[in-house]
């Protein structure tokens, strides 16, 4: 790939990520949460995903990006309150901005008109009155002195240190028309990897000299002696006073390809500074202007708080700052003035920030290929460290000598890694479920009904290849649970219910498995037409006898649509059958519960990954097979008594006072023709989709063991009855059996023979 | 302070970008607590990190109390120190 489109890749890929920031920090602030860290993290992404877009030209992305990150910069400055309705537009433009940076990508086109409409709501935020004053009142003895608070933050933690968002107080409205000379203050201090990355303080400063007249002076306080000192450190903090007739965006820009890599504010001092002034400044005092404000400041806040703030702003890149240092030479960190806000808030601020720096240094991006490749490899290692126990075994070495010893610690470390490694690849169902309220929002205003979306348990973790299959079932389910579940706001109203519908998608692990729940609180399915249209379908029979589990079940059947008319939303053709057997392709099971009036409830249980089973060795007919170890409730030798035929070659056993179909295995499969006796075997009971039981019947049971899941799909073909193979200590391919299947499969022999029954009859 | 006739010199090379860092460390500890004279007038590039080693070592020797001063600067070594703010180093300059 040429280095460009590599990074083009990589580019996308932090959009993705940047994207997902943006709709949960505009999903928080519509719960209310509009503190400065969520708004800027929302701005954070929007500006990102515009500054690289930039770099590629991808105009359209930009125009739009820039749109949006004026609104949200306005959010950030003060001047427009996020409310409700801001949120929503802005979770509206979330999503025309995820399509350009989709459309980008693949090459398509964004709906023009859409992204216009939406441009144009933006800029219709923009010019919303400001928010009223909130604690200016004690400055305004200050006269002359209210400078405007843009705060711009490029690290975390450090806006908040010297935000002054409380004080944006309408002052901006006095700003004067046109280019006027202002005076910014740029508090710069670089971080190791500035350097690293080959970036240099020098050429930041050179090019903010273009844009107007520089006072640089140099926070050396943290500064070591040069035996103690680390060269590729970086250590020193940049005061700049800028006098400008630029905008604070162009001075943003001189810093975009150091974004992060440097703890940047830029403050302006809201009044315009004559020439005869700029004199003075450029006298032997730089720092008139903060020894002003600060000295204002004092009267407002309490002495020590110069002091915290200064090691605040140490905080996030660097040890604990040194007391000021016998080396500080230059004037005390040049803090622009310590914010009206309580010093201990700010100071509680840096750990998280420091925080969240250290936990973004922590990760690395790997192509999934490789990792794929390593949990390959390891599952080559688990099987011939199990051949090596086995022939160990069988050489006849004692279990005590340091041979076998060591070879159990061999395992033991085996088994370590196999968790770590499929640790890597383990994810967060994060990812699918921040694709949901948008999803929720668009089928909510398709159908014209109010929806809540809730979501739980989003950091539950499981392996990426489940993942990744899972958002198609997901999306549909939670489309059908709007579509079809939840009712029209009237028709709630007039059940008792709210007009707002809640659908509810919730995480969690169970005994080795996810469990993912999709609920709704709508009318629930209503059975009497669930059964008349499978009649009408020729689904079932007109008289069959079925539960009420049962009838909810029909809708998992190929054919089956309730909607009377195919609407756009869920009846695209695929039904509840797809998302069935979607999630029976990831070996998980899907159940549902319904209450009339109430709602329906969808559970899927899912392997935690698809790479390793622990499974239960068993021999039929001389073969090894392997049951998962999830779906055997209990094992049990039949006795002679319990076991009871129901025709030529069908049995049931009685398993604590309920008849339980029993399953010959070997029969099934087709390794013997004549019936095992059940008394000879081992039954093993098992729970197959939808809590059907049976027990299926093996000659014998050899142990459990953690199997190495080979694709048998991948190597060979689909076998009935079969879900995959593993290769066994002595090197034998075992199948595993696909219970679920098995269970079913004998169902459905019993109705063909019913049926046959019921023809005769 | 010791005069500068009779210190030790160190003169420092073309381009002081980030790879000169740690080098320059190493050259200024091999010289500590001997009078110095940094001879400046090769610089043609002066990056940050370097800066804060001339600095540190600036301070060192001031700490030291031993001489150390920077002789005939070139105009790209003065303008990247008044760029840098660095007005401490620029006192180090020793006229003439």
């Amino acid at each position: 790939m040429d280095p460009l489109e590599a990074i083009k890749v990589t580019f996308f890929q932090e959009c993705e990520e940047q994207l997902s920031e943006l709709e949960s920090g505009l999903l928080a602030m519509e719960q209310g949460e509009t503190d400065s860290e969520t708004v800027n993290a929302v701005f954070r992404a929007v500006h990102s995903i515009k500054g690289g877009a930039g770099a590629f030209s991808l105009e359209p992305l930009v125009r739009f990006a820039h749109v949006f990150e004026t609104t949200l910069d306005d959010v950030r400055g003060g001047k427009l309150a996020p409310d409700n309705n801001v949120v929503k537009v802005m979770l509206r433009a979330a999503d025309v901005l995820a399509d350009h940076v989709r459309a980008a990508r693949d090459g398509g086109v964004v709906e023009e008109a859409r992204s216009q409409a939406l441009a144009a709501a933006l800029e219709a935020l923009n010019g919303e009155a400001p928010l009223a004053p909130v604690v200016s009142a004690e400055l305004d003895d200050m006269p002359g002195l209210e400078f405007t608070p843009l705060t711009v933050s490029e690290d975390d933690g450090f806006g908040d240190d010297f935000g002054f968002t409380p004080l944006a107080a309408g002052i901006i409205s006095l700003e004067p028309e046109g280019p006027a000379l202002r005076t910014w203050t740029v508090l710069l201090r670089p971080k190791n990897a500035l350097y690293a990355k080959a970036n240099e303080t020098g050429l930041l400063l050179r090019e903010l000299k273009r844009l107007g007249d520089l006072q640089v002076s140099i926070d050396r306080s943290e500064l070591p002696g040069l035996a103690e000192m680390d060269a590729e450190h970086a250590y020193l903090t940049w005061t700049i006073l800028l006098t400008t007739d630029r905008s604070q965006s162009d001075i943003q820009d001189v810093f975009e390809f150091v974004d992060g890599d440097c703890d940047l504010s830029i403050t302006a001092e809201d009044f315009a500074v004559s020439p005869a002034e700029i004199g003075v400044l450029g006298g032997d005092e730089p720092f008139d202007v903060m020894a002003l404000i600060q000295q204002a400041q004092a009267e407002v806040q309490a002495a020590p708080a110069p002091v915290i703030m200064a090691q605040a702003f140490a905080g996030p890149a660097s040890p604990p700052a040194p007391a000021p240092a016998p080396l500080a030479a230059a004037p005390a960190v040049s803090v622009s003035s310590p914010p009206p806000s309580p010093v201990a808030a700010a100071a509680a601020v840096a750990p998280d920030a420091a925080h969240g720096a250290a936990a973004q240094q922590a990760t690395i991006r790997v192509d999934l290929d490789r990792v794929d490749r390593l949990i390959d490899l390891v599952g080559e290692l688990v099987i011939n460290q199990a051949m090596l126990a086995q022939r160990v075994t069988e050489s006849g070495v004692p279990r005590s000598s340091n041979i076998a010893m060591g070879l159990d610690d061999l395992e033991h470390l085996t088994r370590e890694i196999q968790d770590s490694v499929m640790a890597i690849r383990a994810q967060p169902v994060k990812s699918v479920f921040q694709r949901m309220p948008r999803l929720v929002r668009e089928v909510a205003a398709m159908t014209g009904k109010q929806v809540r979306l809730v979501t739980e348990g989003e950091g539950t973790e499981v392996d990426k290849t489940v993942i990744e299959r899972l958002t198609d079932p997901i999306t549909h389910m939670i489309r059908n649970a709007i579509d079809h579940g939840l009712e029209r706001p009237e028709v709630r109203v007039a059940a008792g219910k709210g007009p707002e519908g809640t659908v509810r998608l919730s995480a969690v692990h169970r005994s080795g498995r996810i469990v993912i729940e999709v609920s709704d609180d709508g009318k629930g399915i209503d059975r009497p037409r669930v059964r008349q249209i499978a009649i009408d379908k020729g689904l079932i029979e007109v008289d069959s006898n079925l539960s009420d589990e049962d009838v909810d079940n029909l809708i998992f059947m190929p054919g089956f649509s309730t909607a009377s008319s195919v609407s756009d939303i869920s009846g695209r053709g695929v039904g509840m059958d797809v998302v069935k057997r979607s999630i029976q392709g990831l070996g998980g099971r899907i159940a549902i519960t319904s209450r009339p009036g109430q709602g329906s409830t969808f559970t899927l249980s899912l392997p935690l990954t698809l790479a390793v089973l622990d499974g239960m060795v068993v021999s039929v007919c001389d073969h090894t097979l392997v049951a998962p170890l999830t779906a055997i409730i209990e094992s049990l030798q039949p006795k002679a008594q319990d076991v009871r035929a129901i025709g030529p070659d069908a049995y049931v056993i009685a398993i604590r006072d309920t008849y339980t179909p029993l399953i010959d295995v070997g029969a099934m499969l087709g390794y013997r023709t004549t019936p095992l006796d059940p008394t000879k075997g081992v039954a093993l009971l098992v729970e197959g989709e939808g809590g059907a039981r049976a027990a299926l019947m093996v000659d014998a049971i050899q142990g459990q063991r953690q199997v190495v899941i080979k694709s048998l799909e991948a190597n060979y073909r689909q076998v009935e009855g079969i879900a995959a193979a593993t290769i066994l200590g002595d090197g034998r391919v075992a199948l595993i059996l696909d219970v679920d299947n098995v269970v079913a499969a004998r169902r459905r022999e019993k109705a063909r023979s019913d049926a046959k029954l019921a023809t005769v009859g | 302070m010791t005069e500068s006739a009779s210190a030790s010199r160190l003169q420092l090379i073309e381009n002081l970008d980030l790879k000169a860092a740690a080098p320059l460390q190493s050259e200024f500890l091999s010289l500590r607590h001997m009078p110095l004279d940094v001879d400046a007038s090769n610089v043609q590039r002066l990056g940050g990190l370097c800066l804060q080693v001339l600095m540190s070592a600036q301070a060192t020797w001031a700490a030291d109390a031993v001489s150390f001063a920077i002789s005939s600067p070139s105009p790209a070594f003065q303008e990247a120190l008044s760029l840098f703010g660095a007005e401490d180093l620029q006192s180090s300059i020793q006229q003439g």
